[in-house]
């Protein structure tokens, strides 16, 4: 393409924008909004599953025993757990000690331990280390069959739940992606419908002396595109400050949460809403013009 | 002389509800390199369907149209853009020319599409503007011009990439008598130089400039005739 119709087609785009000033503020502004929506929903959804993924790696399993039990029995099950093929590591945690770790995490709410006196509802527990995670089922299974154990907690159960849970925010996702796409493909398609609109006289005069079709639906298309890059690079920067204001805040409170380190992620992040800026203007715009320019 | 336009049973259909409305119904034209041909007739007679197929913005239902022999009536919306960009050039009763740009600009516009570099674009228009002596108002928006100067400004821009036909649909409608006779001599000057021009007009005497008169009449050609020697050259009714 030569330089002269590239200028002239950037010229038209910004002229364009400027004489419909509030339609394409209005446009950016809703691809903003939405893309920002959709970006929350995206890094929710990534952190949920990165957090899914942390936790089902996890390879250690608490067995719980039961308060009743005698000093032997506890041996037997001790050594019987010692015995099964992938564990690595057994380690005692008399009641005591689980209070005291309980308090120390609670921190400075360990006062409703209080409450308690000198009562301790926490049981005696084994903490098992398994080689592999993939290891974890069978070895809890074998664990809670054990006489004396009276609950196996690993964290594939907390990690199964938080994954349906990524599921069905996912779906949400996907639906909310389609009513927002949709609502900003309506009104960048309006947007262009008013350019087109606008110049309907010159797009008539410009068929006369021989314009090509996509020669006038180029400028046009480039419109919607650049409602798109804008809004969606609004967008960006929106969601950029929104997760490292929540990234601190995260640090600060639940220090153990596994988040997605800010960069490369959200450099990706800002690329996809970018992208997805790009592809509403260019649907917006070809909807427009395959309905309201007859070339 | 070659012929520049030949159209061979050319219909023109509409379906309007349940009825099939005939615009055109069986056109035969020939026009030859060079000539001056007036296109005449009422308003719903089908003129302009006509000229809209002659100037390749519309495409007949059945029949052929060959535009310096090549087959036309089958090409898509791109290729007709393009032979509208480089074989014809036209002009119309509102003038049509974009507001915001020049004289020289407006002239210029074929050419832009047509790709050509910015210097070659400036030296077609302003050798178009010489042709019809506005070359002195080539920086001139259209609002500082007079109706006869923008219908100047037009035919520079229908001149300007050299088409084969020249195509004017009622160029004088909104121009006073001045101003018609000067834009009537541009034509008479085109055609001395060798062009090839069709003009639809309904009014007589701009049609008795023509070397040649047709006149449409529900969806046909009912007369043609040399305007010159007034005899008649085919006389279907």
């Amino acid at each position: 393409m030569k330089l002269q119709t590239i200028e002239y087609y950037f010229r038209e785009v910004i002229i364009s924008m400027i004489r419909n000033r509030w339609m394409s503020f209005a446009s950016i502004g809703t691809v903003a909004v939405s893309l920002f929506i959709l970006g929350v929903f995206l890094i929710i959804v990534m952190n949920m599953g990165k957090m899914a993924s942390s936790l089902e790696s996890q390879v250690q399993i608490s067995a719980y025993l039961n308060d009743e039990i005698s000093k032997e029995e506890r041996a037997d099950i001790e050594r019987m757990t010692r015995d099964l093929s992938a564990v690595s590591k057994v380690e005692y945690i008399p009641k005591e000690s689980a209070l005291k770790i309980l308090r120390e995490r609670l921190g400075d709410n360990r006062k409703i331990l209080d409450a308690l006196g000198e009562s301790n509802p926490l049981p005696n527990s084994f903490l098992v280390t398994v080689t592999s995670a993939d290891a974890v089922k069978t070895t809890a299974a074998a664990i809670s069959d054990l006489y004396g154990v009276e609950e196996v907690k690993y964290g594939q159960d907390v990690a199964s739940n938080l994954f349906n849970l990524t599921h069905l925010m996912r779906f949400f996702g996907v639906v909310l992606t389609v009513i927002l796409s949709g609502a900003t493909i309506f009104i960048i398609a309006n947007t262009i419908r008013l350019t087109v609109f606008a110049r309907r006289k010159e797009i008539a005069i410009m068929k006369y002396v021989g314009a090509t079709d996509w020669f006038i639906r180029i400028p046009f298309i480039l419109e919607g595109i650049g409602l798109g890059i804008i809004g969606g690079t609004l967008s960006a920067i929106f969601l950029r400050n929104f997760y490292s204001a929540m990234a601190e805040k995260i640090y600060t409170t639940l220090a153990f949460f596994p988040m997605i380190e800010q960069y490369p992620f959200m450099n990706y992040v800002t690329l996809s809403l970018i992208l997805a800026g790009i592809f509403v203007g260019i649907l917006g715009s070809t909807v427009s013009l395959k309905r309201f320019l007859q070339v | 002389m070659s012929n520049v336009v030949t159209i061979t049973g050319v219909k023109k259909l509409y379906k309007m509800g349940s009825e099939i409305v005939a615009a055109l119904n069986g056109v035969d034209l020939k026009i030859d390199s060079g000539e001056f041909v007036a296109l005449m007739g009422p308003s719903g007679s089908g003129k302009s369907t006509l000229m809209n197929i002659l100037g390749c913005l519309d495409r007949p239902t059945v029949g052929s149209y060959k535009l310096l022999g090549k087959e036309v009536s089958g090409l898509s919306d791109d290729e007709l853009a393009i032979i509208r960009n480089k074989t014809i050039g036209f002009v119309f009763q509102n003038f049509n020319l974009l507001p915001k740009l020049t004289s020289l600009e407006n002239v210029a516009l074929p050419a832009v599409y047509a790709g050509l570099s910015s210097k070659d674009r400036k030296a077609l228009a302003l050798d178009a503007l010489k042709k019809v002596s506005l070359d002195d108002r080539a920086e001139h928006l259209p609002s500082e011009l007079s109706g006869g100067q923008r219908q100047r400004v037009a035919i520079a821009r229908a001149i300007a990439m050299k088409p084969s036909i020249i195509m004017a649909d009622e160029p004088t409608g909104n121009l006073d008598t001045k101003s018609t006779l000067e834009i009537m001599q541009i034509f008479r000057d085109l055609h001395a130089a060798g062009s090839t021009i069709i003009l639809v007009t309904h009014e007589p005497d701009i049609a008795q400039t023509a070397e040649r008169q047709i006149l449409v009449k529900d969806g046909k050609i009912t007369k043609d005739i040399l305007t010159a020697h007034t005899d008649e050259k085919i006389d279907i009714i």
